[in-house]
């Protein structure tokens, strides 16, 4: 298919002249259409109603990003200017038919991800509210995922120098380390954790001496115990006994009061006796009685 | 004077050269200017030119038209395919299709075209022709191919953006509103405008530049000094330069 521009000399093919005319058709349609749907993919024949979004910060904000509505596309960015008080302005065209989302209780946020670019979110809750009104200016939410890298950064930073504190030979947990080793060391010693918690070995070596004469210690006064428990038992065999005199003896005494009575009421047969004796006896001068 | 004479002559030649290439890049701009005056001076349009312009367009344009789309449009489905499938496994597949827009229809496509004429009808002009002075007959010529270049890229643009939209929604339509909101966040005015500019001098120096280096050369002597054809060379560096141009003003 060797092409012949300039040959004039082999016959011209059939509708040659149909035929350029239908390329410059297709080229023509095809220039404007592209055009149109490029000037209508823009928004340029939409309606459109401005909102402005102020910001502190407008890094990652580009002319011509999106304003997403629940993940749909509903604005574009048109300017980005700084404002006289030092905040960033952020001129957002909205189309008029979508424009119905935009409430006065809209809350607008600006994300920044780590990977990809910023995205700026419109979140109506109350779609009953009124409309927001052409113009409106918003304060815009930054929620920014690598603006915490630095506090981040930082954080870990204090926490490597922490632990680099730590890791040091002569640093108080490494000491503290040291010091369990040698109680573990201790503790596989003969004397074991009674030597650690005595401090040392003789220590130790005293408290078991110690321990074995409390042990023969033990024993003797179990012995003693023994010998006391024998005695106790005479003594309640005794004390038996005396309860069985007392009781003995409260008899006795019951007795003693009936024998008592008898000798008060013979001693007072004798007397009247004596003075029977006395009265029929004068003699006998003698008042003394002597008692058998 | 014998002790001078060296330098001299190694200045001289250098100089010379530096000269005779300025000279040659300004005969080249100058047929350019020319060409393009006469391109669209309605004189041009004459009965026997018409048919020439006609006959001409068939041959740069109607003859490879369908082939060049054809071929277009399976690199630039293999291109798409890879694109969307490495971006979906990093999970970034919404840029995928912006990417796919901006590498193919934007970069590679208007230059694929370019070059696809370049080697179409540029290795013919080396050959094909004698060393003339610029001549009325040579006017359609040139306009054909630039119309070439312009027609090819722009099809291959709309089939590539068409199959890109049916490897990533196929036959839906509900990805339509999407993908045109896409294609407008693409398409702003800079980048639209330096697309249709880059187009348009592409044409011009596909167009151009190999015949004037051609009708300027002696035959004998630059075969003999070089034997890549000097046209070519320097059709590949303005190319070259655009395209360097074209990104720097979209992207820097």
């Amino acid at each position: 298919m060797q092409p012949e521009f300039q040959s004039q000399s082999v016959p011209p093919p059939p509708n040659l002249e149909f035929k350029v005319a239908l390329l410059l058709v297709l080229m023509v349609v095809l220039v404007f259409g592209s055009l149109a749907y490029v000037m209508y993919a823009r928004g340029v024949f939409e309606s459109t109603q401005r909102v402005v979004l102020v910001a502190d910060d407008s890094e990652g904000v580009i002319v011509g990003m999106d304003l997403t509505f629940s993940g749909f596309p509903i604005g574009r960015v048109q300017r980005v200017e700084l404002a006289d008080d030092g905040k960033a302005r952020i001129v957002i065209e909205v189309a008029r038919e979508d424009a119905k989302w935009l409430r006065t209780s809209s809350v607008f946020t600006m994300v920044r991800s780590l990977v990809g670019g910023t995205h700026l979110h419109v979140y109506s809750g109350v779609l009953t509210d009124p409309p927001l009104p052409d113009g409106a200016v918003r304060t815009v939410l930054i929620g920014d995922a690598t603006a915490e890298i630095p506090q981040l950064v930082n954080t870990v930073r204090a926490l490597v120098e922490n632990l680099q504190n730590m890791t040091k030979s002569d640093s108080s947990l490494n000491m503290s380390l040291d010091n369990l080793q040698a109680v573990t060391q201790n503790l596989k010693g003969p004397y074991g954790a009674l030597g650690v918690l005595l401090g040392s070995d003789a220590h130790a070596k005293k408290v078991i001496t110690t321990l074995d004469q409390s042990q023969a210690a033990v024993i003797q006064v179990n012995a003693i115990l023994g010998d006391v428990r024998t005695t106790l038992k005479s003594v309640d065999a005794v004390l038996v006994e005396a309860q069985a005199i007392g009781a003995n003896v409260r008899v006795a005494t019951t007795d003693l009061g009936a024998l008592r009575e008898q000798v008060e009421m013979n001693l007072r047969k004798v007397e009247h006796l004596v003075d029977e004796i006395n009265r029929k006896w004068p003699l006998a001068r003698d008042t003394e009685l002597k008692l058998p | 004077m014998r002790q001078h004479s060296l330098p001299r002559s190694g200045l001289g030649t250098l100089g010379h050269a530096c000269v005779r290439s300025a000279a040659s890049w300004w005969g080249v701009i100058h047929f350019g200017a020319v060409a393009l005056v006469l391109a669209l001076s309605p004189s041009t349009y004459g009965r026997e030119s018409r048919a020439a312009l006609a006959w001409n367009i068939y041959a740069s344009t109607w003859q490879v038209l369908f082939w060049f789309t054809l071929l277009c449009a399976l690199i630039s489905l293999v291109l798409i395919r890879i694109v969307v499938v490495t971006a979906s496994s990093y999970g970034l597949s919404q840029y995928a299709l912006e990417m796919v827009v901006r590498v193919l229809v934007l970069e590679l496509i208007p230059l694929g075209a370019a070059l696809f004429v370049v080697l179409r009808s540029g290795m013919l002009t080396d050959t094909g022709l004698t060393a003339s002075p610029l001549h009325i007959e040579h006017v359609p010529r040139m306009i054909a191919i630039a119309f070439s270049v312009a027609t090819l890229a722009a099809v291959s643009s709309a089939v590539a953006l068409v199959l890109a939209y049916l490897v990533v929604y196929g036959l839906s339509p509900w990805g339509l509103a999407e993908y045109t909101h896409m294609v407008g966040r693409v398409f702003d005015p800079v980048v639209t405008v330096t697309f249709v500019l880059k187009t348009v001098w592409f044409s011009l120096a596909v167009a151009v530049i190999p015949l004037a280096s051609v009708l300027q050369a002696q035959p004998e002597t630059a075969r003999e000094s070089n034997p890549v054809p000097q046209g070519t060379v320097r059709l590949f560096l303005v190319l070259v330069l655009i395209e360097g141009v074209s990104l720097a003003v979209k992207y820097i």
